[in-house]
């Protein structure tokens, strides 16, 4: 009985309200304290002091070392992490609610295998030098943007799409972006190349700057928000296209657009980090079991949440094993997962499964 | 509302399952389609409430082609209670209803007082407020019916369209469906299997076969022994009771007929 006013209670949106009060209030001490982290050891206060000199002028910071570590490597990189980590919570939600299907994740309309071979091509092949330093990052973002566009117009050739056709669609064209890629790495015979694709693929902050966290920031905090916008939009998406054609909506076109601007928000990721699982189908189903379906809830908690997560995540890949850095994908799926099956097993939650 | 169709037809995967169907529904009447399973029913009606486009003919609102309506204010015309509701996800019981409000909404308006108060009289209406706040996906088939007929009232039309709505309802609600959509003072459409529930509820009856009507008119003028004999190839017998209301009694096939009986 009291589970069940517990349950009540936390679907009301009173709470839903504390909640998302509490997560921002954790994500900006989140931010504060985890800044403070990391694998030199720099005194709190002078970390400190470097912040609050850069962000209202006060006090003096000296120009040196430390301020460089912990104004151009510590900071980027959290709020690169925190950014992401928001993008691709907020885009799973969305996948799942466009595909409507719960194993839905950012990835699933064929942009990881699109990043990835991006990636091989311009690590093993050199194609996109044109693109300067940042190369690898951008061929990533065209082939996932690419082959998102791709999908989304095969899943609408010959008739209507539907998310089956959709996530069909978005398989195939993962297996032959896959065997090309897989292709390239085999006849290139290059060893070096092979461990910069991997690594790669595995996910890193290492390369946060402040002008990629502008890029990543400005596109997933538009696209958070225009997805919370369109809240009433994705819940006639999970009744589905007949149910929203009698409640007054096409969904064909808004599917397509949500998956344009999802491929952006998760290309930008791409493009800055590499490829980080989990994150985007874990978060989702974490904050639905709590709070319920309903996206107008779901859209900004799954933001904030996946923003925290990220960002913890990221702090534990610097400072888990000494002297090295564990690749950020690994570290999500390494803790993440055992996580999630725990809740699995205690909570009642049917995961789109009909006896929940 | 008046509803007509005109020479509706339906090619559903090369099978031609609608051949003309002329259906003249007045306003505030309430009409049932009869017809044995895969008769067409079920795609006339999607027909009606725009998830299919007919092939030929069109189908009318008021005198008005259906097309020219844009999909919202359709929607604000007819609400639909479907025959499968199965979702992937679990949504609240009130969730659910109030996305029937969704027709009257403006891209970026927000739900009102005056929504709630409309989802809570709809839920109050199908006798499921007390269960407003469950999960939609836990509840029987029955209640999940009731919670789409909710929505469905929800979206305050002057037009209703079910599709067999008494399918997963016990008795007791069977007969309490139907009297509150005789009640509710609007045009109904139902596609109905039970012959004695469409007997002593509707106004008016349409018989489909085989993608054609068969007949209409009141459920005492068409049904028959011989019509129904005709439709569902089965052997019937009409009974009237004290208060003039028609009663189907259906025979044994002719397989079990007799010996069964005799051997006991």
């Amino acid at each position: 009985m009291n589970e069940r006013k517990g349950k009540r209670f936390l679907r009301g949106s009173s709470a839903w309200l504390a909640a998302l009060i509490l997560l921002f209030a954790v994500l900006l001490i989140s931010l504060l304290s985890a800044v403070t982290i990391g694998s030199t050891d720099i005194p709190v206060t002078e970390v400190y002091r470097v912040i609050l000199y850069k962000l209202f002028g006060i006090g003096n910071a000296a120009k040196g070392n430390l301020f460089r570590a912990v104004w151009y490597l510590r900071m980027p990189r959290l709020i690169l992490a925190a950014g992401i980590g928001m993008g691709l919570s907020v885009c799973g939600a969305v996948m799942q609610a466009v595909v409507k299907n719960p194993l839905a994740d950012p990835y699933v309309i064929g942009i990881s295998s699109g990043a990835s071979l991006g990636a091989t091509l311009s690590i093993m092949l050199g194609i996109g030098a044109a693109f300067g330093e940042n190369a690898v990052g951008m061929m990533a973002f065209s082939g996932a943007f690419g082959v998102s566009i791709l999908v989304v117009a095969l899943s609408g050739a010959g008739g209507r799409a539907s998310s089956v056709k959709l996530l069909l669609a978005g398989m195939a064209v993962s297996s032959v972006c896959g065997a090309f890629s897989n292709f390239i790495v085999y006849t290139a015979h290059d060893r070096e190349g092979i461990r910069t694709v991997t690594y790669w693929l595995m996910g890193s902050m290492a390369g946060a700057t402040w002008e990629k966290d502008a890029a990543v920031l400005l596109i997933t905090i538009l696209g958070t928000v225009f997805f919370w916008m369109q809240y009433r939009n994705l819940n006639l998406m999970l009744l589905g296209d007949e149910s929203a054609v009698t409640l007054g909506t096409e969904l064909h076109h808004w599917r397509q657009l949500y998956l344009l601007v999802s491929a952006a928000m998760v290309g930008f990721a791409v493009y800055a980090a590499g490829m980080i699982g989990f994150v985007g189908l874990v978060v989702p189903h974490v904050m639905r079991m709590i709070f319920g379906t309903d996206h107008k809830k779901l859209i900004p908690l799954c933001a904030l949440s996946g923003a925290i997560f990220l960002l913890w995540a990221d702090v534990a890949c610097r400072v888990l094993i000494e002297g090295t850095e564990l690749p950020i994908g690994i570290l999500t799926s390494m803790i993440g997962a055992p996580c999630f099956i725990c809740l699995m097993m205690r909570k009642k939650y049917g995961f789109g499964g009909r006896d929940g | 509302m008046k509803i007509e169709t005109k020479a509706v037809e339906a090619l559903l995967n090369g099978n031609h399952i609608l051949k003309g169907i002329d259906l003249n529904i007045n306003d505030r009447e309430l009409v049932g389609i009869i017809g044995p399973n895969g008769s067409g029913k079920s795609t006339l009606l999607k027909c009606i409430y725009r998830v299919l486009k007919p092939t030929a003919g069109a189908v009318y609102l008021d005198h008005q082609a259906l097309n020219s309506y844009p999909c919202k204010e359709s929607a604000r015309c007819i609400a639909v209670v479907a025959q499968h509701n199965y979702y992937n996800f679990d949504f609240t019981v009130r969730d659910v209803v109030l996305m029937g409000r969704a027709p009257h909404k403006r891209a970026l308006e927000r739900d009102n007082a005056e929504d709630y108060q409309i989802v809570a009289e709809s839920l109050e209406t199908v006798a499921m407020s007390a269960f407003a706040e469950r999960s939609f996906s836990t509840l029987s088939g029955g209640e999940q019916q009731r919670v789409i007929l909710a929505r469905a009232l929800a979206q305050r039309t002057p037009c209703l369209i079910l599709d067999e709505p008494a399918n997963h309802l016990d008795i007791k609600y069977q007969l309490q469906l139907m009297d509150l959509l005789r009640g509710l003072g609007r045009t109904v459409i139902a596609a109905i299997h039970d012959l004695n529930i469409a007997a002593m509820y509707c106004d008016r009856l349409y018989a489909i076969k085989n993608g054609i009507i068969v007949g209409q008119g009141s459920p005492k003028d068409l049904l028959t022994p011989e019509f129904i004999r005709e439709v569902y190839d089965v052997d019937a017998q009409i009974m009237t009771d004290n208060s003039g209301c028609i009663h189907i009694l259906f025979h044994p096939g002719t397989e079990c007929r007799g010996n069964d009986l005799h051997n006991q």
